[in-house]
């Protein structure tokens, strides 16, 4: 039985203690665990990964990463911090505010030698990297003049340098050309494959039927309405229904016109 | 995948946290500023989007709240009886109350802004040096007048009576104009109030400019937090103030970069709606019976507080 890596116990969180985000959120996910959270836009996904990553905190509720109690107070030991931001790599939605070195070869660096690591182990782990995800021609290149593609790729360079533990993703189809989306469903299993934990957000269904992970459903009223596998959530047509992630429409095949629940994976039936 | 993961990858963290052994990180100046500044600007917003609340001042016609607010800034402006700026005061905080606003949080804005423009910026002329008369306070005494440049420095330095007059006075009109000016803010949405400066006859283009710079304010506070998140999920403890300048300045260049394609994407989007070099708004605020007794109780207030 494998250990939890994180879990969140009784989290709730909102902005400016006005706008609720998170309500009850309990979680629990297991090293080298591939995690998704599903759901609408503005049910709360990447505000969860934001607390998951520390970068923001709960109004109450409790955090735990390996067995450690993770809280603001608890993040300024610089040890600590250390650890925790190493192990844990965040791929922001937008991968252009994540970018903020001046060339691609500068930004895979960035990581490493945060965490004290020779230049010569740095060096080879950006030039291992740059060859894994092909983009050894964008080395020099500065980051404003990459394309959107290019952008999402250095990102995850930028991160897997940091060599963590926990991947977070959020939306790790956004923006993305079908080449890039296989790439980087390709990418994260194989991560996967190599022991990382990876948790990601999505509201694509066919997303979680290519990766199979646990997934968690956050509904709109921002609490999650269920847990289990990818079979399981994704045979529960009347919970994807509720929590608006298929919906009812009208299309049309061939001269022939008509109504059913679609979501563009498996409820695309007749 | 076509290459073969990297040996590192595959590669367990072996990281031992020790507790004896660690040392207090903290945040920089920088990172404080960007998130702060972030903050306030999003909480204004937010603030100004809930003034569209259903209560009795949020619901008066924002043209209305906009003459009043002219009109009150003249009258704490004529008014030099300390006594009727302080019931100018009270009468402002019974509004702030009926309006529901939340008063610590406003009235320390007030405080701060009259504190600074009203008090410290004018403090000096309460000293004889600027403002003649009887001392109340001495600060300094020297062993005689002097002179220096153009000025003639007295014996004795310090407050004197009409100086303190003049400084109170001063103080009390900024706080009575920043609180009535934030009660209408606090109590309006930012379009509807910008949109009543029409009455004054700035132009349509004008306005838009305003409301577009005041929405890509908050685009941008976005942006800023996006990007502290950024830094922080890669920040491990402490590093060099110097290595902090350089990101920073690299994320100045970044956020101007982004605010130009914004402008282009904006300018693009109102092309593609028609737009071609005049901006026609829209303002739909009719005058009720209760907005013109507002504005009645507004103007009678003010001659009151004039003539008392």
């Amino acid at each position: 039985m494998m250990e939890d890596i994180i879990s969140l116990k009784n989290v709730n969180y909102s902005y400016y203690g006005k706008i609720p985000a998170l309500k009850n959120i309990n979680l629990s996910i297991k090293k080298g665990e591939m995690f998704s959270i599903i759901g609408l836009n503005g049910c709360g996904k990447s505000t969860l990964l934001h607390i998951i990553n520390a970068l923001v905190f709960p109004d109450s509720g409790d955090l735990m990463f390996d067995g450690n109690h993770v809280t603001e107070k608890s993040l300024k030991d610089n040890s600590f911090s250390m650890q925790f931001r190493q192990r844990m790599g965040y791929i922001f939605q937008n991968p252009e505010i994540q970018l903020f070195c001046p060339t691609v070869f500068d930004e895979l660096l960035f990581g490493p030698l945060q965490l004290n690591l020779p230049i010569e182990t740095a060096n080879e782990r950006a030039e291992q990297t740059l060859s894994y995800l092909g983009i050894g021609y964008l080395r020099e290149r500065p980051v404003y003049m990459l394309s959107g593609g290019e952008k999402k790729r250095v990102a995850i360079a930028s991160v897997l340098t940091m060599n963590p533990d926990v991947l977070l993703v959020d939306e790790p189809l956004s923006s993305l050309d079908p080449k890039t989306q296989t790439f980087f469903i390709e990418l994260l299993l194989e991560l996967n494959n190599a022991g990382k934990t990876i948790i990601f957000t999505t509201h694509h269904l066919d997303l979680i039927d290519h990766l199979q992970p646990r997934v968690a459903v956050l509904s709109e009223d921002h609490t999650i309405r269920k847990a289990g596998t990818a079979a399981e959530i994704l045979g529960d047509e009347e919970l994807l229904i509720s929590v608006n992630l298929i919906h009812e429409h009208i299309h049309k095949h061939g001269n022939e016109e008509h109504q059913h629940f679609h979501s563009h994976y498996r409820f695309h039936k007749h | 995948m076509m290459n073969k993961i990297p040996p590192y990858l595959i590669q367990i963290s072996d990281y031992q946290y020790n507790r004896a052994k660690t040392k207090r990180a903290e945040l920089s100046f920088l990172d404080k500023t960007i998130l702060n500044s972030s903050k306030a600007v999003k909480s204004i917003y937010l603030q100004a989007e809930n003034a569209a609340c259903d209560n009795f001042i949020q619901n008066i016609n924002p043209k209305v709240k906009f003459i009043s607010l002219i009109y009150m800034s003249i009258v704490v402006s004529v008014v030099s009886n300390h006594l009727t700026q302080i019931l100018i005061t009270a009468f402002i905080f019974l509004l702030c109350i009926i309006a529901r606003l939340k008063l610590i949080e406003v009235y320390r804005k007030i405080f701060i802004l009259a504190l600074v423009f009203g008090f410290l910026v004018v403090l000096p002329a309460s000293l004889n040096i600027i403002t003649p008369g009887r001392i109340i306070f001495n600060i300094v005494s020297f062993n005689k007048p002097s002179h220096f440049l153009i000025y003639n420095i007295p014996q004795n330095i310090g407050l004197t009576i009409n100086g303190v007059q003049v400084v109170s006075i001063v103080f009390l009109r900024v706080l009575n104009s920043v609180s009535f000016a934030l009660l209408v803010v606090y109590t309006t949405p930012f379009p509807s109030f910008i949109k009543s400066f029409k009455m004054i006859g700035v132009p349509d283009t004008f306005l838009m400019i305003i409301s577009l710079a005041y929405k890509f304010i908050f685009i941008l506070s976005l942006t800023i937090e996006e990007t502290y998140f950024a830094f922080k999920s890669r920040l491990s403890g402490n590093i060099k103030s110097n290595s902090i300048r350089k990101l920073v300045g690299g994320r100045i260049f970044f956020i101007f970069k982004r605010s130009m394609i914004i402008y282009n994407n904006t300018y693009q989007a109102m092309v593609s709606r028609g737009y071609k070099g005049k901006v026609v708004i829209y303002s739909q605020n009719h005058f009720t019976y209760k907005d013109f007794a507002v504005l009645v109780i507004v103007v009678l207030s003010g001659i009151v507080f004039i003539i008392f």
